[in-house]
């Protein structure tokens, strides 16, 4: 008698938004079930929900036919439900033995008290290991492994406790196609064994290789879960996406002919090689890539934020040898970072200081700054970006994703920008702010002010850009105009 | 502004007004104008140096080794008037104290400044530059010294450190006129703000186009040279280069820096706060003195302040650490 995991009407509410709409799913032991979905789409949510970090606002979870209900991560633990995050959790000093038993390492009796075994220690993950059949040697430091082989030590990490149900949020992300294989391997030999696996991920040419149904997410609901035999490309596009798929582009003028940024043969060893490419004055072009393909690195690089290992950046004729953020910032090159909170802002300054901070020299005369002159700089900012903030002196931080990221932009627009990169310009802001951010995209290209825009969020480019390139391991592997494809296209491209 | 938060904004100022009070009444002698300038040329040389360390804690960095730095910079001076005035040069001392001062102070600043390079080029962290600093330096003084006092400065020297200008001590006057700059720089030019944005965020601040390193060399050398400026002073009270004076002063100027709420995070504090915590302990120490209060409980009761003076920055933002800076720039 197989695992069986049942969700019957699982919603989740946040204040203003509904994450979960009821998604009702019947999952069976033994099978790897894909769950896709674009951002956004709740799939996040859902694996808190399983695992006890969030509590649903309705509806009941059945393992083996039984209703559960979880107070907190180590109730799901007990239950049987383990998951592996995205993200590395390995602490890289401990050995892989260490590791895997974080927490729980086996202890000794006798004199001294929570003296450890380190014997049983090792003696437990070699077991481990070997009953999942991966071999890597229980006494290496994590930090010493390849990321594949640290993400293979997460799932067995996972699986110390024998859980019968592990979800698995884009165990692959960072990894390599060639890389993917050993993950694959293991997730067989789990699924073999009965375990039920649950499957988030983004590369959806993973699917046929590796999942056995398909479930889609699509705005907090499920779309109908089908055999992946069934799921072509198509299918699978339409199931995240919809069937009626409505753009409207808010960019609403062409860009001109005049060459303002050339890069050549432009690389960074480990993240991209081999850029070339030419953007024209007033031009908005995307970067469509998965994470990983070198689009965030390509970025850094023409901002300075990156030294780059080959190639050139050119702007107007003059080639930019000299690569620091404070060097392309006096040339009008500009980066608004994937992390605001880390790399945009410096929260514990006010709104006010923060809008300044990357153009002091110029509201200051003679090095001296004034509270007075900035405030008349900062109020027309916030004005134009319809930055809602109740006073300029207010600290950063209390301001919502959205807002900070028009901090960001306020602090870039202070320094009279020609050409401005933006990473991920919309991650994690609503909808109001994000069709703000486009809108000043827009005028700003129709200012000639060029534009490079990185997305994970592929439609958003399709609505935005003159022109698409597409990124893939590190070299960009072609272009598109958005106006003459679809979505679908851009997405398999992308995914390839 | 609403009284609570005026009051929030003062409180450290409301608690040393009201110590201030009680001390006039209970100590005696406490509440007259000359012990008020002993109080303020006691904290000057002190002072000074936490001035330039508030900015370099902002910046996210410490120095460890302004106490060192102070008896080095006396010994340094003290022997290198002694080498000039020598039969070996035999300059009138008129020439060779200035040049001295120059010297000890140069070397100060630059010795700060290796820190900084140490600290933005090869990843030294401060905490450990400086605690090398503060071990060589005192070496360093023990050995040009040989362990004994060099006095080889004119009468006319002590007027630097021990002298009055207009009744006011000229210490507790150097340290009025360094307070007026650092809090003109920290709060009105382009470098202050720098200073806050680095200590605050560095990648941030990187990525923004502020030169992160020149930021944190210009502060730990300006820390430095300050140092050497208070040695000087002390060399010209005493008259003599010793390399015993300022033991365990590094801690002393730390801890009026984190009472005056600057953060030992970084990114957050003033110099105003700063004065406030300077004058604050030199009050405390004062009113104890007067009023006999055994030596060894007077550490008690400083250590007993900084705990309970961070405690009330904790508690008056209790929402994030951020908030701790008294005032936001």
């Amino acid at each position: 008698m197989p695992v069986t995991l049942e969700l019957e009407h699982i919603a989740k509410m946040f204040p203003g938004t509904t994450a979960l709409d009821g998604v009702s799913v019947r999952w069976e032991g033994g099978k790897i079930h894909a769950l896709i979905g674009r951002n956004g789409a709740g799939k996040s949510t859902l694996v808190n929900i399983l695992t006890g970090a969030l509590a649903p606002t309705r509806g009941t979870i059945r393992l083996n036919g039984l209703p559960i209900v979880f107070r907190s991560p180590a109730d799901a633990r007990k239950a049987g439900i383990a998951a592996v995050h995205q993200e590395l959790s390995l602490i890289p000093e401990l050995s892989v033995a260490e590791n895997i038993f974080l927490g729980r390492l086996p202890r000794r009796n006798g004199m001294i008290p929570c003296r450890v075994d380190w014997h049983r220690t090792n003696e437990q993950a070699e077991a481990l290991l070997s009953r999942l059949q991966v071999r890597i040697d229980h006494t290496a430091r994590a930090g010493s492994l390849p990321v594949a082989q640290q993400q293979l030590v997460e799932i067995a990490k996972a699986m110390a406790d024998d859980p019968s149900v592990l979800l698995l949020d884009e165990p692959t992300s960072a990894l390599a196609k060639q890389e993917t294989d050993h993950v694959f391997s293991l997730l067989r030999v789990l699924a073999q064994r009965g375990v039920l696996l649950m499957y988030i991920t983004h590369r959806l040419q993973e699917i046929a290789r590796i999942a056995d149904t398909v479930t889609a997410l699509r705005d907090g609901t499920f779309v109908p879960t089908i055999p992946v035999a069934e799921a072509s490309p198509e299918t699978i596009v339409s199931m995240m996406f919809g069937q009626n798929i409505r753009f409207s582009r808010v960019v609403d003028h062409p860009a001109s002919g005049i060459p303002i940024l050339q890069v050549n043969a432009l690389g960074r060893r480990g993240a991209f090689q081999d850029a070339a490419f030419t953007l024209y004055a007033g031009e908005i072009l995307g970067v469509a890539g998965l994470l990983g393909s070198g689009r965030t690195s390509l970025l850094r690089a023409i901002a300075g934020a990156d030294t780059p290992d080959t190639g050139t950046v050119v702007l107007d004729g003059t080639v930019l040898s000299v690569f620091s953020p404070e060097a392309m910032k006096q040339h009008g090159i500009v980066l608004t970072p994937e992390n605001r909170k880390e790399e945009g802002l410096v929260q514990s300054l006010s709104v006010r200081a923060n809008m300044c901070l990357a153009s002091l020299e110029r509201t200051a005369v003679h090095g001296m700054t004034t509270r007075l002159r900035e405030r008349s700089v900062v109020a027309k900012i916030i004005r134009e970006l319809d930055i809602a903030v109740p006073d300029p002196e207010a600290a950063v931080s209390s301001l919502s994703g959205g807002n900070q990221q028009k901090v960001v932009l306020g602090k870039w627009l202070n320094t009279r920008p020609r050409v401005m990169l933006f990473d991920e310009p919309t991650r994690g802001i609503d909808l109001k702010a994000k069709l703000q951010i486009f809108q000043l995209i827009n005028r700003l290209s129709a200012q000639g002010i060029a534009s490079i825009v990185v997305s994970s969020e592929l439609e958003e480019l399709m609505d935005i850009c003159h022109r698409i390139l597409v990124m893939k391991a590190g070299r960009i592997t072609g272009t598109l105009d958005p106006t003459q494809s679809t979505l679908d296209e851009l997405f398999g491209r992308c995914m390839q | 502004m609403t009284i609570p938060t005026a009051f929030r904004h003062s409180f450290l100022e409301l608690v040393l007004l009201v110590l201030c009070v009680l001390l006039a009444f209970i100590a005696p002698g406490f509440f007259t104008a000359a012990n008020a300038l002993n109080v303020l040329r006691n904290v000057s040389m002190q002072g000074i140096i936490a001035l330039g360390m508030t900015a370099v804690i902002i910046a996210g960095e410490i120095d460890l080794s302004v106490g060192s730095a102070v008896a080095f910079a006396g010994c340094w001076t003290a022997y290198i008037t002694g080498l000039l005035t020598g039969p070996g040069f035999g300059l009138p001392a008129g020439l060779a104290v200035p040049v001295a001062i120059v010297l000890a102070a140069a070397t100060g600043c630059a010795l700060g400044g290796c820190a900084g390079i140490l600290r933005t080029r090869f990843g030294v962290p401060s905490f450990i530059s400086t605690l090398a600093l503060m071990t060589g330096l005192s070496g360093a003084a023990e050995l040009i010294t040989n362990g004994f006092p060099l006095t080889p400065f004119p009468g006319w020297y002590n007027v630097i450190g021990g002298g009055y200008l207009l009744g006011v001590p000229v210490p507790a006057l150097v340290f009025v006129a360094v307070f007026a700059a650092m809090h003109l720089v920290m709060n009105n030019t382009t470098f202050g703000r720098a200073v806050y944005a680095v200590g605050g965020n560095a990648e941030a601040s990187r990525l923004s186009g502020i030169d992160v390193r020149r930021i944190k060399v210009t502060v730990l050398a300006l820390t430095s040279t300050f140092a050497a400026m208070a040695g000087i002073m002390q060399s010209s009270e005493i008259m003599s280069g010793t390399a015993t004076t300022a033991k365990g002063w590094e801690l002393d100027v730390i801890a009026a820096v984190i009472i005056g709420g600057t953060s030992l995070a970084g990114g957050a504090g003033t110099i105003r706060g700063t004065m406030v915590g300077v004058i604050f302990l030199g009050v405390i120490i004062n009113g104890m003195t007067l009023l006999n209060v055994n030596e060894y409980w007077q550490h008690i009761v400083r250590g007993a302040l900084i705990l309970g003076a961070v405690l009330i920055n904790r508690m008056q933002s209790p929402r994030d650490g951020a908030d701790a800076s008294r005032e936001r720039r």
